[in-house]
């Protein structure tokens, strides 16, 4: 009898975690086409207000700025709430280390939340591409969605349909410990004025300067996970002359190029520059944020304000280097996406409060400012006029490049390419080499992308 | 006389069933809970192995796909081979210090028992995020005191980066694992030598008996149950040595430190590939209970 519990123990154990993802019998019929359902449209607020009859909704966020704190984030519901007092929204503080995990679960046990803010990378790659969010094209025809930047807008959309409401947008930069760079005499290299690199070798001049100047930790290529690679693929892409990450229908990846192989084989060999299989971009900013490293790969306005108590010393935000005309940079969007919960009378609430958050301009501008961010129309106005720091960042959002994270096979792409900078971190440095791992890693990206 | 003897059988018999009835009542919360979070997830793990399962659309049938996937996998493979040295060492390690610790701190006077058992199994009851970052920062490249007493000791001139060289990244887990094991155990221990028979050891030594031959003739085979007890727990703890690996390596460098319990996470929930997930879940709980059983027959032999 022992036997058989201690096995059976066993086998609970194990086959417990495992079951955790098994399917819901309630997932939607197989879809050709993304997300075939129609929400139904938002009315106007004077009816919905009238008519509707209590409805409670859920939103769940990202710490994108303020986004993640419950004062600011109240505030907006206590307001949304006294317009339209039918409708109670819950919401759900999500972190970027299990914020996936949690949101995929609930995804898989029918427990969606109704809206969600996070970006194009999740949103339209991951769960529009399943069919999984609401149509959201007609809050076009908003006072909030007449003005939205097209480009934005695209990235936001399969095949014509929008399915997630673009709220704010800041471009990925990268960054420099500007008291480092001084006293080792490197920003002859750059002009701080534009944020840009004079040259790609002088970029990997001031590399070698910063180490020459005794600060020998000056930047490191973080692999250790995927968190934060847009930085270390621009850190690839900008140098190696803007190249492309994906074809442009986004069916596709592109990276195993000879342009990326040569530029991380001069990283391999560049003093001063380390693999780091055992960071992510987290740890990377932390590191910059304590002075360790005198570079950093992933930064942004957002993190800026997340850290700026925490630095002492002064930074300076950069475009990643180019000899092209101008850097292709990482444009990095938030938006609000509804997740088709089969319930109209939730959808329709859920589309009301994007409605209510975009189409005001001053609860639009509150709504921009706390993800400390740009807005994603124009709005007339400098959010940040008089504000110098914020006006630094600002100057890169001309320099979007193409918006390639909602390729399809978007999670395998991201695991295949940060095992492959450990791969490389392995090879001989050579170009031949660091191209047969990056050609490895593509090959596999684009059987998931065609798989999906 | 023979029809009293059919009433008094008819009252034993609807006693019987009054009685089996009451338990089964009894049993019932715990029997649903069981059916509902270990039966029919269990049963759905295997059901779903062979199947294409993914978010957003309704699961194929691809029959052993899945199975034949798996021992075509290379990173499959690297991780049961991990998991596999994860166990042979922590297993046997585990059992042997904590048998030497309990042993050594069971002579001492009760309260410095006591402290020692507290010592021991902090590592138990604190947070496993916690101990984990903890030692991500002492295995730090930068600043990890690692690095820095090997430096000013003169025990290596470049820093170790520990968690991202391939050489140690495993080692580094298998060493967190044992801190974080070995308290549950030697409390066990100290408890099984307080239970040990005093008059047979006393009867041994009066024999002449050495202290060491009293331990493995008199005092080991009355521990053998829990001796069994902690093989079993550490051996399927150590297979499914997760939180570690997602927080320090996630699996990494180049596959170093994956295991398989990483990769059924990393493929359920990461790449949303639940019926391959579910498939080497499936292979591990085999692999679980082939070993558990040799362990079981191995002690009773003993």
């Amino acid at each position: 009898m022992k036997k058989i519990i201690a096995l059976a123990l066993a086998l609970v154990m194990v086959l417990g975690l495992a079951a955790c993802s098994v399917e819901k019998t309630e997932a939607p019929a197989p879809t050709a086409a993304p997300a075939a359902t129609e929400a139904p449209k938002a009315e106007a607020p004077a009816a919905t207000e009238a008519a509707a009859a209590p409805v409670e909704i859920s939103l769940w966020t990202f710490p994108v700025g303020k986004w993640g704190e419950e004062a600011t984030v109240n505030g907006w519901i206590e307001a949304f709430q006294a317009e339209y007092p039918h409708i109670t929204v819950k919401v759900e503080y999500l972190d970027y280390q299990a914020g996936d995990d949690k949101l995929n679960t609930a995804i898989e046990g029918g427990q969606a939340p109704d809206l969600i803010f996070e970006g194009p990378e999740r949103l339209i790659a991951q769960y529009a591409a399943r069919g999984l969010l609401l149509d959201l094209t007609d809050l076009k025809e908003t006072a909030g969605g007449k003005g939205l930047y097209p480009s934005i807008v695209n990235t936001c959309s399969i095949d014509g349909k929008m399915y997630a409401f673009p709220i704010s947008q800041m471009a990925h930069c990268m960054v420099i410990n500007r008291d480092i760079f001084e006293k080792a005499d490197a920003l002859k290299y750059l002009n701080e004025e534009t944020g840009t690199w004079n040259s790609v070798d002088d970029y990997f001049n001031a590399i070698q300067a910063v180490y020459d100047s005794g600060h020998k930790d000056v930047m490191t290529i973080y692999c250790g996970g995927q968190g934060g690679d847009q930085g270390t693929r621009h850190m690839i892409s900008c140098p190696a002359g803007n190249t492309p990450w994906s074809n442009p229908e986004h069916t596709q990846y592109t990276f195993a190029t000879q342009a990326n192989a040569d530029i991380l084989a001069r990283f391999y060999a560049q003093d001063g520059v380390s693999f780091d299989p055992a960071i992510v971009a987290g740890d990377e900013i932390n590191l910059f944020v304590q002075g360790v490293l005198a570079m950093g790969n992933c930064w942004n306005a957002t993190l800026y304000n997340n850290n700026k108590d925490a630095i002492n010393f002064n930074v300076l935000p950069m475009a990643f280097p180019t000899d092209e005309a101008a850097p292709a940079l990482a444009g990095g969007f938030y938006c609000l996406g509804v997740f088709d919960n089969k319930d109209a009378a939730r959808a329709e609430a859920a589309k009301t409060f994007i409605e209510w958050m975009t189409s005001d301009d001053a609860i639009y501008t509150e709504a921009v400012l706390a993800a400390g961010q740009w807005p994603t129309r124009d709005l007339g106005v400098d959010l940040y006029a008089g504000d110098e720091v914020m006006s630094q960042y600002g100057k890169f959002a001309p320099w979007f490049g193409d918006y390639y994270q909602i390729t399809k096979g978007w999670a395998e792409f991201r695991t295949e390419m940060w095992n492959a900078l450990q791969r490389i971190a392995k090879t001989d440095g050579s170009s031949a080499a660091i191209l047969a791992e990056l050609e490895a890693a593509q090959t596999a990206a684009n059987a998931a992308a065609s798989a999906q | 006389m023979s029809n009293k003897r059919v009433v008094l059988n008819t009252k034993n018999h609807k006693l019987m069933i009054h009685e089996t009835a009451t338990s089964y009542l009894f049993m019932l919360p715990f029997m649903i809970f069981f059916v509902g979070f270990v039966l029919y997830p269990m049963f759905m793990c295997v059901y779903t192995s062979f199947f294409d399962a993914t978010m957003g659309r309704e699961d194929i049938f691809v029959g052993f796909a899945n199975y034949v996937q798996l021992s075509k996998d290379p990173v499959f493979w690297k991780g049961l081979w991990n998991t596999l040295i994860i166990v042979l060492v922590s297993v046997p390690v585990t059992c042997a210090f904590s048998l030497w610790v309990a042993s050594a701190i069971s002579k001492m006077p009760v309260a410095a028992t006591s402290a020692f058992r507290c010592i021991f199994y902090l590592p138990v009851v604190t947070g496993s995020v916690a101990v984990t970052v903890v030692w991500k920062w002492m295995f730090n490249n930068y600043y990890g005191i690692f690095n820095y007493l090997g430096n000013n000791l003169g025990l290596f001139d470049e820093r170790i980066n520990w968690l991202g060289d391939e050489r140690f990244a495993l080692g580094c887990i298998i060493m967190i694992l044992l801190t974080t094991s070995v308290g549950q155990p030697i409390v066990l221990y100290v408890s099984a030598l307080d239970n040990v028979d005093k008059s047979l050891v006393e009867a041994a030594e009066v024999d002449g008996a050495t202290q060491m031959q009293a331990f493995w003739k008199i005092k080991w085979p009355q521990m053998m149950p829990t001796t069994l007890y902690i093989l079993v727990i550490t051996t399927i703890n150590s297979f499914q040595c997760f939180a570690l690996i997602q927080l320090l390596t996630s699996g990494g460098p180049n596959n170093s430190t994956m295991t398989i319990m990483y990769y059924i996470y990393y493929n359920a929930f990461k790449l949303y590939k639940y019926g391959y997930g579910n498939a080497m879940g499936v292979i591990l709980a085999i692999i679980i209970a082939i070993l558990s059983a040799v362990q079981f027959k191995l002690g009773q032999e003993k």
